[in-house]
């Protein structure tokens, strides 16, 4: 139990300080792709996504963890991870993202994050159980990509790897544009944890590598999987109301971890305030939490779950849920964003 | 005679459409000031105005999560 504390928490903590400081926000990413053309956090993804694989392959194969891909429930896949996408939205941030924006202080994202959560809850344990169950039987007999192909994971490692290799080549080689900093006013080390700015591909690097040392930590106690944050979400809530001790696992400290680490280095860096949203963001907020709730356990998984780790694990499960996280993501951006804008400039031309 | 426009409280992505919005109202050479207290505003405002072209004559924290950012229009 002790090590169970000890060593989730600082798993979650290192990954709570990284995307804090990093600003790594995997709505705001998707929704940028569409919005602003801007594909830069989707490809630190595929940086954190290609780390983690080599990382987390190198351990199978030495022994180290385990993994089995299990079977495909494509149809809760694809529903659940479309409905997450449009829940992201509105809820200002992905499941992870809402647990370290809770920790910078953001009321709206502690709405977010309980609706969230007892949605999780009530697909796991409560009376939409039923409903989850019969959407996850539909499957298909593999969830591993090479399996079903029959050839070596090592072969789309590397096509992953040259594919990063070649955005990171375009990326270097495109015009520098200088972004304006604020002006210093520490050093050294302090200076580089709490206001410098982190560039995107450097924080993936580090939450690739976070996510490798997920795996060993969290299966020396006995939960067999890595980075996962729905299922310890819904377990807190379950735990919470029956007092049942079996619901507490790895997966609870790693989430709890998320919101110190996102606390201690908001803190730090003077970026901690108790924010109250205005009540149409509050509503959105709970709305959006429930919504990420249903979609990720009905899923399988949230966009770290399926779309971080088992991405890296070579899974259909993983690729196709990020696909459509990402459409549900465009979706929800174009009647959240996208149309009011068309709809403001139409009746200003007509009034004109 | 600066602009400014106000959007603490506002949550990501808002400020920074706000602030396209703003600036299409201001002429050439003028400048719009936006607080804005969004963390991920830290890193988009800049961007956005550097890749514009605008250019920054004030960046700073003003508080504990508050920040303000002059942009003057190119």
């Amino acid at each position: 139990m002790a090590q169970m504390i000890i060593t989730g928490l600082i798993c979650g903590a290192l990954l709570g300080f990284v995307m804090q400081r990093g600003r790594f926000c995997l709505t705001g990413g998707f929704r940028d792709m569409y919005i602003a053309k801007d594909n830069r956090m989707f490809y630190a993804l595929l940086i954190a996504i290609a780390v983690q694989s080599i990382g987390v392959y190198l351990l199978i194969q030495t022994g180290v963890i385990q993994f089995s891909a299990g079977a495909f429930p494509w149809v809760a896949v694809i529903i659940g991870s479309f409905i997450f996408g449009i829940g992201i939205v509105f809820a200002g941030g992905c499941a992870t993202g809402t647990w370290y924006r809770a920790g910078e202080g953001l009321i709206g994202s502690w709405i977010a994050l309980f609706g969230y959560m007892v949605m999780s809850a009530v697909m796991k344990s409560g009376f939409l159980f039923p409903v989850n169950q019969s959407l996850q039987a539909t499957t298909l007999p593999s969830n591993s990509i090479p399996e079903t192909l029959g050839v070596s994971v090592w072969i789309f490692i590397a096509i992953l790897v040259a594919v990063v290799i070649w955005i990171l080549i375009k990326e270097v080689n495109k015009p520098k544009v200088v972004i304006p900093s604020l002006k210093p006013k520490r050093t050294g080390l302090s200076y580089f944890l709490f206001e410098k700015r982190w560039h995107p591909f450097f924080t993936a690097v580090l939450i690739g590598a976070i996510a490798i040392l997920a795996w060993p930590l969290s299966q020396a106690t006995g939960r067999m999987a890595g980075l996962g944050i729905t299922t310890p979400s819904a377990n807190i809530i379950q735990y919470s109301v029956t007092g049942d001790v079996s619901y507490i696992n790895w997966g609870v400290f790693l989430v709890l971890g998320i919101f110190l680490g996102s606390f201690i280095a908001a803190k730090a860096s003077r970026e901690f305030r108790f924010r109250m949203p205005d009540t149409k963001t509050g509503i959105n907020s709970f709305i959006g939490g429930n919504l990420m709730g249903f979609g990720a356990s009905l899923a399988g998984g949230c966009s770290i779950g399926n779309g971080l780790v088992m991405t890296a694990m070579m899974t259909w499960q993983g690729w196709i849920s990020l696909l459509f996280i990402i459409l549900g993501t465009w979706t929800a951006s174009y009647f959240v964003f996208v149309r009011p804008q068309k709809i403001k400039a139409q009746s200003v031309s007509t009034t004109a | 005679m600066a602009k400014t426009l106000e959007t603490m409280g506002q949550v990501c992505p808002f400020p920074l459409i706000e602030a396209k919005k703003a600036i299409e109202d201001i002429h050439s050479g003028e400048e719009l000031i936006i607080n804005f207290d969004c963390t991920q505003a830290t890193e988009s405002i800049p961007r956005w105005a550097a890749e514009e072209g605008h250019s920054i004559t004030n960046y700073e924290a003003i508080g504990d999560a508050a920040w303000t950012i002059t942009v003057q229009k190119k």
